[in-house]
């Protein structure tokens, strides 16, 4: 668990961008906490505090109890990984040797790094045999930020810190890092925390979203249905924007959802029950009638018209 | 050609000639580097440093070789000595110049991610940093040496038995002036183009993956 206790950044001479001003959260072990707030609203501060890339005027940032302060900065820092949206990778190194970055710092031995390195580029879909040996200019920009999960990931830290990493990446390869990063955490269950200024990434990806406005105010802190369904202040309202609950519908999972029986035969459009509300309204708005069946496999579970994602959505 | 005539019947003073310009441009060259990299770090890494480091550097360029020999020869004595210093002097300019720009030059994103992933100042340099700005660094390399090759013959006014000395020789000489400077300066034009080409392709060879230099 990751804790601000009362934390402040203040820069000398002006309160402008990137300044926080007494931040209280709490982070759960296993969870990913997304900070999501317009630009300058201390997001990416909050975030850099926490390996002491920026020390706080005051207050305390605690791991599972313990003040960061008492720890060396720089062996902090590999305890935990670090992923940015420049991504950063060195240039003159290969692929493999960029992920070995954390282990060779740490001393391990070539074998241990070699075994490691391996499995992580197969992790994350990079098969060692063809990508070890490339270069960072060698790859495309999806492959890059992937190869610099793997580097966050390299000592198997149980923090990953995550600054806008999929922001300059086109939407196409983001959206798959997105599903690739979900997909990682059901398997390494790290404590990540996440910034973003994407609504949409924030609601997809974080076990809980902490909207954040100047000066790193807390405005809401909840899991994203519930912060699309009950905005605590008209500034999340507003950062939500008009399609807040179009955007809540892909959260609601179809499986979940009370379909309407099939009376007679079944509409032709077809939506796939393993999707979400989302899919599901897609699928009415195409659909000549406004009626869409819910398909698992072969077998016709229900039909979903517009009365249903309005109810369901409630 | 009598020049080369002139070159191969005066082989015996020539050849300790040519090896002595050689040992004075090695040993200026090692001095100014292992100095013009401390300097350039420094400056890289604090802005006043490097704005005085800058300015007395390029000060030093401005000093005529032949008064800075002249004067070096009072403390150091005449000979190789105050001709290497006074070359160190001269190459420290492009050294400390290259090798601040170089680092200056390394992605600020890879400084983050690098301090991000908990490596320590030294280790940024020694293993980020340095690496990166390798080939800047021996641009400057590059053009010292072909600065202190050529400037080296002024050494002959002091003493040094390098290839400055067919050329004072011959200087006010009625007859044969022509072929003794020419087999002072072509050597020194040789040894100068053979040093640019080595470093420029060591150059090339270690910029794999790194920021793109032209080859200049």
């Amino acid at each position: 668990m990751i804790t601000f206790d009362h934390v402040s950044k203040h820069y000398a001479g002006h309160d402008g961008p990137g300044a926080v001003h007494d931040l209280s959260l709490e982070i759960p072990s296993g969870e990913i906490v997304v900070f999501v707030g317009p630009s300058g609203c201390g997001k990416t501060t909050s975030l850099k505090m926490i390996n002491r890339l920026i020390e706080p005027t005051s207050g305390t940032i605690s791991i599972d109890g313990e003040d960061t302060r008492k720890r060396d900065p720089n062996e902090l820092r590999r305890s935990i990984g670090y992923v940015i949206q420049a991504i950063g990778l060195f240039p003159h190194r290969t692929v493999a040797e960029n992920v070995a970055t954390v282990p060779h710092l740490d001393h391990w031995d070539k074998q241990r790094i070699d075994t490691r390195v391996n499995e992580l580029l197969e992790l994350i879909g990079l098969p060692p045999r063809d990508y070890a040996k490339r270069l960072p200019a060698e790859l495309s920009g999806g492959e890059r930020q992937r190869v610099g999960v793997a580097r966050a990931l390299a000592v198997d830290p149980n923090i990953m810190l995550m600054d806008e990493p999929f922001g300059a990446i086109d939407p196409i390869a983001r959206e798959r890092l997105q599903n690739e990063l979900l997909r990682l955490q059901q398997v390494v269950r790290k404590t990540i925390v996440f910034v973003t200024h994407d609504i949409d990434e924030a609601v997809k990806l974080g076990d809980r979203v902490a909207l954040l406005s100047a000066g790193a105010k807390v405005e809401q802190y909840a899991p994203p249905a519930e912060l699309l369904a009950r905005p605590a202040t008209p500034a999340v309202t507003a950062f939500l924007g008009e399609a807040r609950l179009v955007r809540r519908l892909a959260l609601i999972h179809l499986r979940d959802v009370r379909l309407q029986p099939v009376n007679g035969s079944a509409p032709k459009t077809t939506v796939a029950i393993g999707g979400t509300l989302r899919d599901a309204l897609d699928a009415v708005l195409r659909s000549p009638d406004g009626t869409v069946a819910v398909v698992d496999g072969d077998r016709v579970a229900g039909v979903v018209d517009g009365t249903v994602i309005r109810l369901a959505s409630q | 050609m009598s020049v080369f005539r002139y070159i191969a019947d005066n082989w015996d003073t020539l050849g300790p000639q040519i090896e002595t310009h050689l040992f004075i441009v090695a040993i200026s060259i090692a001095l100014a580097a292992a100095i013009g990299l401390g300097l350039g770090v420094g400056a890289a890494r604090s802005s006043w440093f490097g704005t005085v480091v800058l300015a007395v550097t390029s000060t030093l360029v401005t000093l005529p070789s032949f008064a800075l020999f002249g004067l070096l020869s009072i403390w150091v004595g005449l000979g190789n000595p105050p001709v290497i210093v006074g070359l160190a002097m001269y190459a420290l300019l492009p050294i400390t110049r290259n090798t601040r720009a170089g680092i200056m030059a390394v992605d600020p994103a890879i400084v983050e991610a690098a301090r991000g992933m908990g490596m320590s100042g030294r280790q940024l340099l020694t293993r980020v940093e340095l690496p990166l700005a390798v080939p800047v660094i021996l641009a400057g390399l590059r053009q010292a040496t072909v600065l202190v090759v050529a400037i080296a013959t002024v050494g002959a006014t002091v003493g040094a038995n390098d290839l400055g000395q067919p050329i004072l020789a011959a200087i006010g000489r009625s007859t044969g002036t022509l072929d003794a400077v020419l087999a002072g300066i072509i050597p020194v034009a040789a040894i100068g183009i053979l040093a640019d080409l080595t470093l420029a392709a060591l150059q090339r060879a270690l910029s794999r993956g790194r920021v793109a230099v032209a080859a200049t």
